[in-house]
Parts: C-alpha cells; sequence; structure tokens
C-alpha cells in the first residue's frame, strides 16, 4: 500500500472511533443507550438494518464466491421481502405497542421467563460466535497487506471496535451506519467502474459477463428442486423465508435497529424500503465478483489468494515443487488465452457451434487450473498442516490491492473497516442489551438504577467483545466466512422463530408446551446439521414447524393453562 | 372521521400498507423474471 493508501485508512479509523465516542455523549440512560430514545426516521431504520446485515463479510466474501461457483447466492435474499411483510404485520406493532426493549421480553409476557431466558440464551450463543466471524473478516485485510498472522490483526481490530462501542449508544451506531452505507454504495460503484476499465478494450462490460456466463458464473437463478442444493429459488424463497424472518424478527441485533424507528409507520417502512433494496444490491456485489473473474481471464490470477500463506511456502524447502507448480500454472493460463480470443470471435459472429465448443475447452481449462491450485494447497499442509488453504476470502482483497489505483484502495479498504465495525457495533450492542435485560436485570439485580444498568451494559459490551476475540481467531479455520455465519444461525434461527410464531398465531399453547418443544427441537436441528441430513437452509423450516408442531402436541398431553397477557 | 392522508402511519405513493405490501411481491416475481431472463442469456 501506498502512503496515501495508508493516510486514507489511519484517518478514516480514527475519525470513525472520534465518531462513535462523540456520539455516546448523549446516551445518559439505559433508555437513550439501548433505543435511542426511539426517535429515527424510516431511512435511518432502513440504512441501519442493511448494514448490520451487510458486514464487511459481505463485502469480502460474497464476491469470492461469485468468482469460484457463480451467482447463485443471490437466490439466498429470495425470502427477504416475504419476511419483512410478516414482520411489519405482526412483529413490529406487538414489539413497539408492548414497548419492550428486547424481543425476548415479550415472550416472558406471553408464555414464561423460562420460555425469556431459554431463546436469550440460544441468541447470545448464535450471536456472540457469529459476531467473531465478523470480527476475524477485516482482520484479514491487515494480515494481506502487512504480511503478518491474522491472530495479531484479529486482536488489534477486535480492540478497536470494542472501544469505539463501549462508548457509541445505539443511535450513534445508528447514525454512523447511515454514513456507512452511503459510503459502501459509492465504493461498489467506483469498485465496479474500475474493474471494467481494467479489462481489455475489446472486452465491454456485456462481453465479460458473456465470456464468465460461458464459463458457468451467472447461473443467478436454478429452479430444480433440491434438497441437497444450498442455493435454488425454492431453498432461497422457503428456507431464505424462514431464516430472513427469525434474523430480522427474532435476533436482537435487528429488532434493536428497527425498535429505534419513532414510530409503527417509520420502522415499517424502514424494514419494506431494505426489502426493496437488498436483493438488487447484493446481486451488483456478486457481479462484481464476476467482473472479476472476467478481468483474470486475461491477466495471470496468482496460484493461491492468500498472499500470506503463499510466502510462506515459498520461503520453505518445498520452493522448487512450488516453482514446477506456478510454471504449470502459467501454461494452462496462456493455452486459455487462445481459447478466449476464439471464443470472443464466435460470440461477435454469433456462431454458437463456435461458442459451445469453446465453452468445452474453457471449461476444461478451468478444470485444470483448479487441480493445479489443488496440488499448491496440498503442497501448503505438507509444509504446514494447520495452513489456511480456504482463499475465497482473499479472492476481492488481491484485486482491490494489485489493481485499483492508490488512494482507493485504502478508500475500499476503510470502507471494508466501515463495515466490519457498523455490524459489529450493533452485534455488541444487542449482545450487551439482551444480557442487561434479559438476564442481569430480570434474574440477578431487579432493583438497581438506571445509571447502574447503564454501566452494566458497557461492562457486558466488553465482555462479549473479549469472546468475540476468542472465537473470531479459530474463525480462520472455517471456510467462506458468509455462509459460516449463515449455517450457525440456520441451528438457531428456526427454533426461535417456532417459539414466536406460537406465541403470535397459537394462543392455547402455555409456556411449559413451547419451552418442552424448543429444546427438543433444537437438539434434532443439531443432530440433522451435524449429519448434513440436508442443506443448512432447510434447518430454519425444520426447526421452526418442528416447534409448532410438538407445541401444539405437547400442549394436548400437558394440562392447559390461562392465557398471560401480551397476545395479539 | 380522521383523514387517511394525514395519517402518519401511511405510506408514502401508496392508499395502504397492503399495496405496499403487494407492491413488494410483484418486486420480487418482476427481479426473479429477469434473473432468470440474465441467467439464459449469458450461460
Amino acid at each position: 500500500m501506498s502512503n496515501l493508501d495508508w493516510a486514507v485508512l489511519i484517518c478514516t479509523l480514527l475519525a470513525i472511533v472520534v465518531y462513535g465516542v462523540y456520539k455516546s455523549r448523549g446516551a445518559q440512560n439505559i433508555q437513550g443507550y439501548l433505543l435511542g430514545n426511539q426517535s429515527m426516521p424510516w431511512y435511518s431504520v432502513c440504512l441501519s438494518v442493511m448494514a448490520t446485515q451487510a458486514s464487511a463479510i459481505t463485502f469480502l466474501s460474497a464476491p469470492g464466491l461469485a468468482y469460484s461457483t457463480g451467482m447463485s447466492f443471490v437466490q439466498f435474499y429470495f425470502g427477504l421481502p416475504l419476511a419483512m411483510i410478516v414482520l411489519c404485520i405482526t412483529f413490529v406493532p406487538i414489539f413497539h405497542r408492548l414497548k419492550v426493549y428486547t424481543a425476548y421480553e415479550y415472550l416472558e409476557q406471553r408464555f414464561d421467563l423460562n420460555t425469556r431466558a431459554l431463546t436469550a440464551f440460544l441468541f447470545l450463543i448464535q450471536r456472540g460466535l457469529s459476531t467473531g466471524i465478523t470480527i476475524y473478516a477485516p482482520s484479514i485485510i491487515l494480515s494481506t497487506i502487512l504480511n503478518i498472522n491474522t491472530t495479531y490483526t484479529t486482536i488489534f481490530i477486535g480492540g478497536l471496535v470494542i472501544f469505539y462501542t463501549v462508548y457509541g449508544g445505539t443511535k450513534a451506531v445508528s447514525y454512523t451506519q447511515m454514513l456507512q452505507m452511503t459510503i459502501i454504495f459509492c465504493g461498489l460503484f467506483a469498485a465496479g467502474v474500475v474493474v471494467v476499465h481494467l479489462l481489455p478494450s475489446s472486452v465491454g462490460l456485456g462481453k465479460a459477463i458473456s465470456i464468465a456466463g460461458k464459463m458457468g458464473r451467472t447461473n443467478a437463478i436454478d429452479f430444480k428442486f433440491d434438497w441437497n442444493n444450498q442455493y435454488t429459488v425454492w431453498s432461497g424463497l422457503i428456507g431464505g423465508f424462514f431464516l430472513q424472518l427469525s434474523y430480522f424478527g427474532t435476533d436482537q441485533s435487528q429488532v434493536g435497529r428497527y425498535l429505534t424507528g419513532s414510530s409503527v409507520g417509520q420502522s415499517r417502512m424502514g424494514l419494506l424500503m431494505n426489502g426493496l433494496v437488498k436483493i438488487p444490491m447484493q446481486f451488483l456485489i456478486l457481479l462484481i465478483g464476476v467482473l472479476v473473474f472476467a478481468f483474470y481471464q486475461y491477466n495471470r490470477p496468482p496460484v493461491f489468494f492468500n498472499s500470506f500463506e503463499l510466502n510462506k511456502l515459498q520461503n520453505s524447502s518445498y520452493q522448487p515443487e512450488l516453482k514446477h507448480i506456478e510454471a504449470e500454472y502459467t501454461d494452462i493460463f496462456n493455452k486459455k488465452q487462445q481459447q478466449l480470443q476464439q471464443l470472443e470471435t464466435a460470440l461477435d459472429q454469433k456462431d454458437q457451434a463456435g461458442i459451445d465448443q469453446q465453452r468445452i475447452l474453457l471449461k476444461e481449462a478451468d478444470e485444470q487450473a483448479k487441480s493445479v491450485r489443488k496440488k499448491a494447497t496440498d503442497l501448503m499442509l505438507k509444509n504446514d498442516p494447520k495452513a489456511d488453504i480456504n482463499d475465497n476470502n482473499y479472492i476481492f482483497l488481491s484485486f482491490v490491492t494489485k489493481y485499483l489505483p492508490k488512494g482507493l484502495i485504502g478508500l475500499l479498504i476503510a470502507i471494508i473497516f466501515l463495515a466490519s465495525m457498523g455490524s459489529t457495533a450493533s452485534a455488541l450492542n444487542s449482545l450487551a442489551s439482551t444480557s442487561v435485560i434479559d438476564i442481569y436485570k430480570r434474574l440477578i439485580n431487579k432493583q438497581a438504577t438506571d445509571q447502574q444498568y447503564l454501566n452494566a451494559s458497557r461492562w457486558a459490551t466488553i465482555l462479549w467483545g473479549g469472546v468475540c476475540i476468542l472465537m473470531a481467531l479459530y474463525a480462520s479455520k472455517i471456510g467462506n466466512l458468509i455462509e459460516a455465519v449463515n449455517i450457525l444461525g440456520s441451528y438457531i434461527y428456526g427454533t426461535i422463530l417456532g417459539v414466536f410464531l406460537v406465541a403470535f398465531y397459537l394462543k392455547k399453547v402455555d409456556g411449559k408446551a413451547v419451552f418442552i418443544a424448543a429444546i427438543l427441537t433444537e437438539i434434532a436441528v443439531c443432530v440433522c446439521g451435524y449429519y448434513k441430513v440436508v442443506a443448512y437452509l432447510w434447518l430454519n423450516v425444520i426447526g421452526c414447524l418442528l416447534v409448532v408442531v410438538l407445541s401444539l402436541l405437547l400442549q394436548q398431553i400437558l394440562k392447559p393453562v390461562q392465557h398471560k397477557k401480551g397476545q395479539p | 372521521m380522521k383523514d387517511p392522508k394525514k395519517d402518519p402511519e401511511l405510506p408514502p405513493f401508496v392508499k395502504s400498507w397492503q399495496q405496499f405490501y403487494r407492491l413488494l411481491i410483484l418486486w420480487l416475481g418482476v427481479l426473479i423474471l429477469l434473473f432468470y431472463l440474465f441467467t439464459k442469456y449469458f450461460e
């Protein structure tokens, strides 16, 4: 990185930390600290929920996913608009009317303390683990740039986020996220323009997508129904719907965002606008990954995108073998150039037979390149059994640092930091609010003053920050980060959603039945997930439906009790 | 009687929340169709 890039990066990081500290001055009571006095307009709610979901992981992993496997991941978000509608009809009016701090407060009003504590506990586990992955994602940026181990960068980034979050209440988080999303949209646009500009003069945007498409990277839609295919229209619409409904309806990191809305209407508008914008935004992020793939058809990509691991191998006794692999990789790339030329000609002449022929040859070359890459990763493991051999998350990053102009590299890296800080901040804020409101205030210290609860929230943020850093240190052993977060969520979200749906719609079911049903379901979901019975998105459906069905059955067996308040 | 046009809880551009919900479902359908055409055109 140039001095200009470093200056841009450092100034932005300092500005965000100072901004967070400055904004926290206003949050002097627990209501202001956790709910921002419920004063935010719809556009702030919208950008805040988007920024919470779209972390640095989105920015790093999604283009890498498109580069490796294509655009099918976009289908994952098809259930989101439908989930927004259900949220606006059911969840939002109830949460606002009952003036709750956390979603789980409602469950005690509807069922009992056990159910509230169980769902809060499941949330704390899931969010605590996934926030660790969120912290790890930007730390790999520094490790690539500075060529040092991710352990040190994870601790540095995590420490910075904790410092900023402890001082920044939820209102500060929301205002910061508005700015972050604006910069992210600008950065995405700039990255897209630059990658098209870097393509050979004979290759425009359309031809670049065509070439990537011929090599299987524009597979945005798959209508085939397959239980074991991660991303199809059906898994996205059905499984995705349940996942998004549970994420936005029962995950405090999102509930806390739209509860800052000044009214039911403002919270609804924020969520519905998110439903309008999210899928096109995700499509564009994946399209950038496809364009990067097209770019690397004309510019030789590194045999492995994680330069830290590659340098380690180059400096080892396996250097001669690596040189041989590099030569083989270059050979395949050079041969591919001729096929690309012929494909371009066939595309210009609309010669379908020629296109089909070159497509087969290019796919073969792609497979050969993959097998050479496999040789390199095998060598890495031989050299160091603990080596990180998944470089998906480094693909976009490697492109940014090597090919983008000076200044823009610093800005794009700063954007990744901003995105990560925003989502991590709201996650830590929600972990703190659930720990304090649902556990500390309800079970440990019921009579404390407002100031004591505020202090407890700050200490809880520090504690959870530490836990998340520890989790982040293990994140390098997990494959694609964005998938890891979603898989983790699928183990727990379905159960929590099932509990909420029973609370909203099955008035006959009481707390004891739903509590036992939730525990049995969680065990069943973990077994299904462990043995990979179905693709992970379906775990949300199974979890949710199982809680509903078991609750009804158990209610028949157990003696019904009088309904509690809080029912819709 | 309350004038619905002045009701702060109503969404902009449409007359009711139900209309907004229908619009969002329509938007999802259009996106799936466009992505399908995109996949078919470039594959």
